[in-house]
């Protein structure tokens, strides 16, 4: 299996480092499980429309250690229901990596990215080749390759596939 | 090129012979540890069952479960959550702790902290057994992998190598310490990486103390962090450590990514400021500040020299009329010391609120504050809405801290008070 590369528009720069992801949704949110309400409220405080603009395939851009702090899941519920695919970073807090790679939601290392993007500029992030491109710049940056195990546990779309792709393997 | 204890443990469970970071490996965790929480444990059970035919574990000793979290109940739910963790662990012949203490205070308690043993858990506060030379790690839905599995997928880390030197002074504690780790090498200092901390002021440190520091290792980024076991960590476990296992220990020439010194002697106590747990400052930046909450508990601090602290601090006076003062030791043994020492006596009498072990009180479940609140806490986290209402605050400080500031209705230096307390028992 190869894992698909990805291509959208920047839908949001999260500027801030060690971003918090809980306010992606705002803390008040942060119980509250139906997707479609998560989607609703993604950014809402931000951009009111946010919702509106996103397109499926559109792609988050964040700074170092994005996910620090004590991250929640709900925000990325919410994400990936208005169709965000995945997220590029300069780096991520780990917790927060685990945690959505486990939910096969693509995250991808690129230092770089900050300043090298803007908003609603169409990217792609090339897994063989090991680039990220900004197809509206015509610019590219490299990419740091997943771990074997990261790559497989998003190519079987999450844990549960990941660990099914594994079943014959010896104890 | 000698090896750090990371590596040294990662290899041993791993069946090889040495392992460097950045190696993927199959390593077979020597305890798998839970507490019971929904969407954790109750998917865990129910996804190995309905996706994996699991119907039992093949090794019931190697899997611990905790319940410390909604302790007391106060749903129905809560306790059918409880009850389905209880007859999992009936089933599958695994030990379920109940109201015991914070499962990551318990399973040092009962050995679980072996040195040498790799243990994983999906909460990253059980980082704090490394204390004993144990590398525990946690890895959140990953946790999955290891109640399906006999063997996780793991990449060796690299390891930030910290020494502390100098001196803590009175009323500056290890919770300090580690806030101000944070302060000098930033949040992401050990990103990803594991933080082996040790040098002449943790050796003169007592467990307690290492084990606030380690708890809190996440806030530096790092994946957990661990200390090479003296003879102190040693000797604790020698009673209680749950396999016969050789300590492991870094080798002098090990490969670290990279080495920091940070000397504490003139460390003052500090204060993390809401709302995010790289914010921390020295605590007189922000006395003075009104409070109404005090919370001294949780997995990183509420142990005995904690609580005794905070007694030294409220020695011979009251609490503020209508301040809330928490105090909850971090395990029903701690709880029993603390009593048998006296030292609750002197809390109460001071007009504290003291509770059985709970975790409750660290995330807003018990104890939770209104809009406009502000609360001195030595949990773990100061992130908008953990202790009750999204507009409510929370400043970490010290447990000596927390006790001042209780006296004081405001942020305040617990330093005169320790001063006073120790003019009157000359020690």
């Amino acid at each position: 299996m190869t894992l698909a590369n990805l291509r959208g528009r920047v839908a949001w720069i999260f500027e801030d480092e060690d971003f918090d992801v809980d306010q992606i949704v705002g803390v008040k949110n942060i119980k509250i499980k139906d997707p479609d309400e998560l989607a609703k409220l993604c950014m809402a405080a931000d951009d009111p429309d946010f919702a509106e603009k996103v397109q499926p395939g559109d792609l988050l851009v964040g700074n170092h250690n994005f996910g620090y702090g004590h991250p929640h899941y709900p925000p990325m519920i919410g994400m990936r229901k208005l169709g965000i695919g995945g997220v590029i970073g300069e780096s991520f807090s780990p917790g927060y990596w685990r945690g959505e790679i486990a939910m096969g939601f693509p995250q991808v290392i690129c230092p770089g990215i900050i300043g090298a993007v803007s908003r609603w500029d169409e990217i792609e992030v090339d897994w063989a080749a090991g680039v990220l491109r900004n197809l509206t710049a015509g610019t590219e940056l490299p990419i740091e390759p997943l771990s074997e195990s990261d790559k497989q546990m998003l190519e079987a779309g999450g844990i549960v596939g990941y660990l099914h792709a594994r079943e014959g393997e010896e104890a | 090129m000698g090896f750090t204890i990371a590596e040294k443990i990662l290899a041993r469970v791993s069946g090889k012979t040495e392992a460097r970071a950045g190696d993927e490996l199959l390593a077979k965790p020597d305890f798998v540890i839970a507490y019971d929480f929904p969407g954790y444990t109750d998917v865990i059970f129910r996804q190995m069952e309905e996706e994996f035919g699991i119907e039992k574990v093949a090794e019931p000793d190697r899997y611990a479960l905790f319940i410390d979290h909604m302790v007391p109940t106060a749903t129905a739910a809560e306790e059918d959550l409880h009850e389905g963790t209880r007859s999992w662990g009936k089933k599958n012949n695994v030990p379920v702790y109940e109201r015991k203490g914070i499962g990551h205070q318990v399973a040092a308690e009962l050995g679980y902290a072996t040195p040498g043993a790799f243990v994983v858990h999906f909460d990253g506060h059980i980082s704090q057994l490394g204390t004993f030379g144990t590398l525990a790690i946690g890895v959140r839905r990953h946790l999955l992998e290891a109640f399906v599995k006999e063997r996780i997928k793991f990449q060796v880390p690299e390891t930030v190598r910290i020494d502390i030197t100098g001196e803590l002074q009175m009323g500056v504690t290890s919770r300090d310490v580690f806030h101000h780790i944070v302060r000098e090498l930033g949040p992401r200092a050990c990103r990803g990486m594991v933080m082996e901390i040790g040098g002449p002021a943790i050796e003169a440190m007592s467990l307690e103390a290492r084990q606030t520091i380690n708890c809190l290792a996440m806030f530096t980024g790092a994946i957990t962090a661990i200390n090479n076991p003296d003879e102190k960590a040693l000797a604790y476990m020698r009673e209680r450590q749950k396999l016969d296992i050789e300590p492991l220990f870094s080798d002098p020439d090990a490969n670290y990514h990279a080495r920091h010194e940070i000397d504490i002697t003139n460390l003052e106590p500090v204060a993390v400021i809401p709302p995010s747990p790289a914010n921390t400052r020295d605590l007189s930046e922000v006395a003075g500040t009104e409070v109404q909450v005090g919370y001294l508990g949780s997995c990183a601090s509420g142990r005995v020299e904690d609580l005794a602290l905070a007694a030294d601090v409220l020695e011979g006076r009251r609490i503020k009329d209508g301040f809330q003062l928490y105090v909850i030791p971090t395990s029903q043994e701690i709880m029993e010391e603390a009593a048998s020492k006296g030292i609750l006596n002197r809390l109460i009498n001071a007009g504290a609120f003291i509770s059985s072990s709970s975790c409750d009180y660290c995330f807003g479940r018990m104890g939770a504050m209104r809009e406009g609140q502000k609360a001195v806490s030595t949990g773990t986290l100061n992130v908008r809405g953990r202790m009750g209402s999204p507009d409510s605050d929370i400043y970490i400080v010290n447990a000596a801290a927390v006790a001042a500031s209780a006296i004081e209705g405001k942020i305040a230096d617990p330093r005169p008070y320790l001063a006073a307390a120790k003019e009157k028992v000359p020690s």
